[in-house]
Order: structure tokens, then C-alpha cells, then sequence
């Protein structure tokens, strides 16, 4: 069969709202139900680029654009709604980064899959409060960077600054936020304001690999590498200001720190091991696939059970990584304003997670079905009254934290009602890449890159300066745009923009 | 072999060279994808939007299979002027139930051991691949990575199969993978 041009492939995508296109059946084989897009304009051009230079390319190496790959996840057993692509979406692999699916829990055929949930199980961000202001910060700028990058270990190789055991680990993984809670390394408030409490209650460490268990030992409470970073950041801007008083964020200059990491090795083996275990039993199931890297198994299936128990196990591990790193953090900065972490008000206003899957109860054709929902490069958005968030955020949702880029504003954005209905309570995650990583290696400069931080009084620390520029900002979309286009769509609501002063990373 | 959506399947390529007047199926493509190698080395990064494909290639597979291996290495840490012969020698087994299985428990491997005992390779060689019963040794030579003499590149996370390709001809192979950033 005949491969199809750009031109034709374009006719199964259609523009069905002021950002919005929708994917029609037919786009790949199998698909069992729709995808839908939230791009604006400027956006959109990413989203046919991948698929045009598809298209020109052929079969001889190559990758596959982020739209097929949302049609792909659109031929999965179970999947129910639509296969929903979100602003920051991209080419990822299996799922395309900024996908949301989900899965029928009463359906016997219904699927789990790693790929849906991504490597680095439970990536997320979580954002610091402090009663600071900028005005008393910048001139401690340069030591507060260096300060960050001496407490927290980033980049290649890096490893624990205090011992782990195996038994230590073992606990964690079962307990998540409650076992750094035990060892001191969080506070009893941060556990109210984390998704899911900072523990999966059905984390089963003995499904977790030695493998897995021994890239984990060493990591626990390191920053990583890749886009992952630690910065300090001001109020901008406040765009809701009952939301933000909420928060306690209300205040243009107020100084936070937002943190981004996952589950490092220990995640991203649990994730490997379950693809080659699932590749057996997709066999013995006669699952069909249209990429193998969706890899898949039923949810009830032994498979799915363990990959499910793994997998809370690897969030608790996030989780207890962000921690580790927020009491570095609290010392780092107890050390350089000499007072204590509760003077200066360091809560923590909320932790999100990026790749994950969860059960969650929604309304799907007038009915409230019980779902399994994977959101790979997504952020969860629950609206005002929800049962599953905090106490203090009923009134105003969720809140949902977008990094940005090295160098970029951040938001602070809430959840609806509107992106219940539309999206299974789903917003972006972050800027998302618009440009390669070999693009930016040959087009950008290091020094370039760093001068320009620095120009914008941006103090930085990298433990690879060489590859910086395949996180400057010019290698993202611009984040702007991507909140701006959820707000539009509203599937979330803007209420702060962040702006960074000090930035460190892997 | 990972599925290629019907519309960016080999059909495609053969109308395109076709149009070109080009005889060789791939060897025009192949000369445009060899032509970014880094330093003397037979691998390349081609663009990836989110992650980073490696590409490597040999006159035999197990060539193709061992630059894959060094490929990904050098993105963790530079491997230009580190001295192979000086260091420590290990073996690596793998197995698989079909090829791109066996290149992916591979790398996986290799992976593994360079996050638990951060032990880098600088060369590399392939002593036997057996493709009745999918399995692969090789024998790598290197150094235990450490910060304060080794350039630090970037984390790689992990490896996948989304659009892993092994192709062969006589004469020449290579392959495809994207690695988790």
C-alpha cells in the first residue's frame, strides 16, 4: 500500500474550535476512538512539521511525529473518550510527550502501559514558598546559586550526599513522603499539599527489580540531569489574586524555588523491566499494537498488577527524591539568611506530577466510570471541590505548576471544571521542545547561552556547560503560549508567572 | 522490526528515488545520514524533537552494534582522548528473543552498569553474536567515570524501541535507536 503525501494525511486532521483540531479514525490502523489537540496557531506548526518531515523522509530511519503517536494510543484496548494531545506535545516515544489517555477499569481488555506513563515514572515539579523578596535576595544571588549546586548533587554520575541502606530503601518506596517525613526531611504540611499524599498506598516494593533497586540506592535525593533543574524564582505577575493569596504567593516579588526531578535510575529501570516482561505477554494475550515501544498489558492482567505496584513505588521514590532535595534546599538556605526554615515561611505550595498513571473517577457519556488514566508529559488539573485536593485549594482548584525553560517565566496555573469535562482533568506540563537537541548542539553556543542568562541577571550553575544549549530557551516552545492556550481552551486558569534569578542544573 | 505507520513506509522511498533518478535504494540517504559522524568514530546524533537518535554504522553488524554501544557513551561523557589501552577490560552478555529484543537487552546492559559502577567504555568490540538463540557478548575496554576527570555530558535515562531500526546489507549495517533523555 502506497504511502500517503502530507496533503492527504492533513485531511484526517480537522480545526474544530478557535485551538483545537481533532484526529479522525483512519489517521493510523485500529484507532477506536478519536484524538483531539489544544494548539494555538503558532503552535500548530510544530505539531505538522514533525508530520510533513515524516512524510518526506520514509521508512530509512526517522522517528514518528507526535500526531501519529497519539493516533497510535487511540488503537489501545480500552482507551475511552479521546486520545487527547496537550500544547506542549511533542514526539516522545510510544506515547507522544503531552498525551493523556484513559482506560476502562471494567473493561477486561483495557490496558496499562509504560509507555504511557514514560521512564522517568513520576517526574513532576513542586514549588517552595518564601516570605523573601527579591530586593533582599539579589544581592546574594551568585552565592545563593553556588550554594544550591554545593547542597544538591546534579549531573552525570552524581550520587547521595548521605547513606542509603537497602532496608532504607525498601521503606521508602512503600511509604514514599511518610518515610521522609519519618527521617525528618519533610514536614508534616508538605504531605497535605502533594498529589496523592506523596504516597501510592499500592506500592509493593517486592515488584521492584534488583536491578531497579540498585540504581536507585545511590540516587536518592540527587537533581539528574536532562531538563531537570532547581531554580529560584520571583512573583511577576499576578493574574488571580485570591487564588494566589491562597497559595500564599499573592505578592509581585516574592521569592520561590521551584524543583524539578523525577525517580531517577530506579524509575527508569521499573520502566525498562516492565516493557520486556509486557513485550511476553502482549504474545500470550494476542495484544496488537501499532508501536512496539507501547508496550501494553490488561490491567487485570499479573503483568499489569506488577507493573501498577512498580510503578507506585517509583512515584513514591519521586517523591521522596523532591523532599530530600526541598530539605537541602531549606539548609541551603537557613545557612546563607541565617533563619530558620519556618521564619522564612518555607511551605511547600504544591507538588505535581508529570508522568504517571492513576485510577480516577470520571464522567464519560453521562456516566462516572472508574479509569485509568496516563498522562505522559501532563499535568494533573482537578477543579475547585474536588474531593482529591487539599482542604485549603477547595475554593480555588488545584493548583498546577509549568516550569519553564532555563532562563523562562514559569506559571502557576489552577484547575476547572471545563478541563474535567474535556481533557480527564489534564493541562500542559511545561514549554515542551520545539527544536532538536543536534539543532541547538550546532546552532547555539555555550558561551552564548550563558552570556545571554547572564545578561538578564540570571546567576547559573551547570555541571554541563557544554551542553547547555540543548536547554536554552530557544530549543523550547515558547511557554507563553502554551498556558495562554490552555487558559483559552480553559482547561486551566492563569494565576502567577514566575521569573527566575538563579538557576542550576545538570 | 518496530511498525511504521502505513503512510511513512518504504513505498514512499523507493517513488521518491525513483523521481530522483537514483539507482540505489538507500545510498543517497545513506551518505546524508553518515555525513555528521563525530570525530573518527562510525555513530552520528541525528534530530530528535524530545530525545537524541543515535545512528551507527559498521561493515558487520557486530561493528554496527559495538559504535551503537559507543555512541551512547559518548553522550554521557566525551570519549575523545580517553586512552582505552590503559584500562580495565570487561565482558557484557545479553540476550534477546528476536533482534531488536537483543539490541535493546544490549544497550540496556551496558546502561546499567555505567549508572551502578559508572565503569565507561572507550572501545569496544563484539566477539560473538548468536542469532539462533539471540544472544550477544562483548568485551569493552574503559574507566570508572568520576567527575573530576571526566567531562560530564548529559543523563541517559533509558533505551527505547520507538523507530529502532537494524538494517544489512553485505558489506554494511547500521542502526537506530532513540535513547531516553
Amino acid at each position: 500500500m502506497p504511502g500517503r503525501t502530507f496533503a492527504e494525511e492533513k485531511d484526517y486532521l480537522t480545526k474544530s474550535g478557535a485551538v483545537q483540531y481533532d484526529v479522525a479514525k483512519g489517521f493510523v490502523p485500529n484507532m477506536r476512538v478519536p484524538g483531539r489537540v489544544f494548539v494555538n496557531d503558532d503552535l500548530s506548526g510544530l505539531l505538522f512539521g514533525e508530520l510533513e518531515a515524516c512524510c518526506d523522509r520514509g521508512s530509512h530511519g526517522g522517528f514518528l511525529p507526535a500526531v501519529k503517536q497519539l493516533a497510535n494510543v487511540a488503537a489501545l484496548p480500552g482507551i475511552v473518550g479521546r486520545s487527547i494531545a496537550l500544547p506542549d506535545v511533542h514526539s516522545g516515544y510510544g506515547f507522544a510527550i503531552g498525551n493523556v489517555a484513559a482506560f476502562d477499569m471494567d473493561d477486561k481488555e483495557a490496558v496499562v502501559s509504560p509507555g504511557g506513563v514514560g521512564f522517568d515514572i513520576n517526574c513532576g515539579v513542586r514549588l517552595i514558598r518564601t516570605n523573601l523578596m527579591e530586593k533582599h535576595v539579589a544581592k546574594h544571588k551568585e552565592t545563593l546559586a553556588q550554594a544550591l549546586f554545593d547542597h544538591i548533587p546534579v549531573g552525570v554520575g552524581s550520587q547521595s550526599l548521605f547513606p542509603v541502606t537497602a532496608k532504607d530503601l525498601d521503606d521508602a518506596l512503600r511509604e514514599g513522603m511518610d518515610w521522609s517525613l519519618r527521617k525528618k526531611h519533610a514536614w508534616k504540611e508538605d504531605i497535605i499539599h502533594c498529589e496523592e499524599n506523596g504516597r501510592m498506598m499500592n506500592a509493593d516494593p517486592s515488584k521492584v527489580s534488583q536491578r531497579a533497586k540498585k540504581r536507585g540506592l545511590p540516587q536518592m535525593g540527587t537533581l539528574g540531569a536532562g531538563n531537570h533543574y532547581a531554580e529560584v524564582q520571583v512573583v511577576e505577575e499576578v493574574f488571580d489574586q485570591a487564588a494566589a493569596e491562597r497559595m500564599g504567593i499573592g505578592t509581585v516579588g516574592q521569592v520561590c524555588i521551584m524543583i524539578h526531578s523525577g525517580s531517577r535510575g530506579l524509575g527508569h529501570q521499573v520502566a525498562t523491566d516492565a516493557l520486556t516482561t509486557m513485550e511476553r505477554a502482549m504474545k500470550r494475550d494476542a495484544i496488537e499494537v501499532n508501536d512496539r515501544q507501547l508496550a501494553c498489558a490488561r490491567i487485570a492482567s499479573q503483568e499489569g498488577q506488577d507493573y501498577l505496584a512498580a510503578m507506585a513505588c517509583a512515584a513514591n521514590y519521586a517523591w521522596v527524591n523532591r523532599s530530600t532535595m526541598t530539605w537541602l534546599t531549606r539548609n541551603a538556605f537557613e545557612k546563607l539568611f541565617n533563619q530558620s526554615a519556618e521564619e522564612m515561611d518555607m511551605h511547600l505550595v504544591y507538588d505535581v506530577s508529570h508522568n504517571i498513571a492513576k485510577i480516577e473517577q470520571h464522567e464519560v457519556d453521562g456516566q462516572v466510570r472508574k479509569l485509568l488514566v496516563h498522562r505522559k508529559g501532563a499535568t494533573r488539573a482537578f477543579p475547585p471541590h474536588h474531593p482529591m485536593i487539599p482542604p485549603d485549594y477547595q475554593l480555588i482548584g488545584q493548583p498546577v505548576l509549568i516550569g519553564g525553560t532555563m532562563g523562562t517565566s514559569s506559571y502557576v496555573l489552577t484547575g476547572t471544571q471545563k478541563g474535567m469535562e474535556e481533557t480527564f482533568g489534564s493541562t500542559c506540563h511545561g514549554a515542551g521542545r520545539a527544536k532538536s537537541r543536534n539543532e541547538s548542539r550546532k546552532q547555539l553556543s555555550h558561551t552564548q547561552v550563558l552570556d545571554n542568562l547572564k545578561a538578564r541577571g540570571i546567576s547559573i550553575r551547570v555541571a554541563s556547560p557544554k551542553l547547555v544549549m540543548e536547554e536554552a530557551p530557544e530549543s523550547y516552545k515558547d511557554v507563553s503560549a502554551v498556558v495562554e492556550t490552555c487558559h483559552e481552551a480553559g482547561i486551566s486558569k492563569i494565576a502567577v508567572k514566575l521569573r527566575p534569578i538563579a538557576v542550576i542544573k545538570g | 522490526m518496530v511498525d511504521a505507520p502505513e503512510s511513512c513506509v518504504a513505498a514512499d522511498i523507493e517513488q521518491k528515488a525513483s523521481r530522483a533518478g537514483k539507482a540505489g535504494k538507500y545510498s543517497q540517504q545513506a551518505a546524508a545520514y553518515r555525513s555528521e559522524a563525530e570525530g573518527s568514530y562510525n555513530f552520528e546524533y541525528l534530530d530528535h524533537t524530545a530525545d537524541v537518535q543515535l545512528h551507527a554504522w559498521g561493515v558487520t553488524l557486530e561493528e554496527a552494534l559495538a559504535s551503537t554501544a559507543l555512541a551512547m557513551y559518548n553522550y554521557m561523557t566525551p570519549l575523545e582522548g580517553l586512552e582505552p589501552e590503559a584500562g580495565e577490560v570487561r565482558t557484557f552478555e545479553a540476550e534477546g528473543h528476536d533482534m531488536d529484543t537483543l539490541v535493546y537487552a544490549f544497550l540496556d546492559e551496558l546502561l546499567f552498569t555505567f549508572c551502578t559502577e559508572l565503569f565507561v567504555c572507550s572501545s569496544l568490540t563484539v566477539t560473538s553474536l548468536d542469532r539462533e538463540n539471540w544472544k550477544v557478548t562483548a568485551q569493552g575496554r574503559g574507566h570508572t567515570f568520576d567527575r573530576m576527570h571526566h567531562a560530564s555530558g548529559t543523563e541517559i535515562k533509558a533505551i527505547t524501541y520507538s523507530a529502532m531500526q537494524v538494517r544489512e546489507e553485505p558489506g554494511d549495517a547500521e542502526i537506530f535507536v532513540i535513547v531516553d533523555i
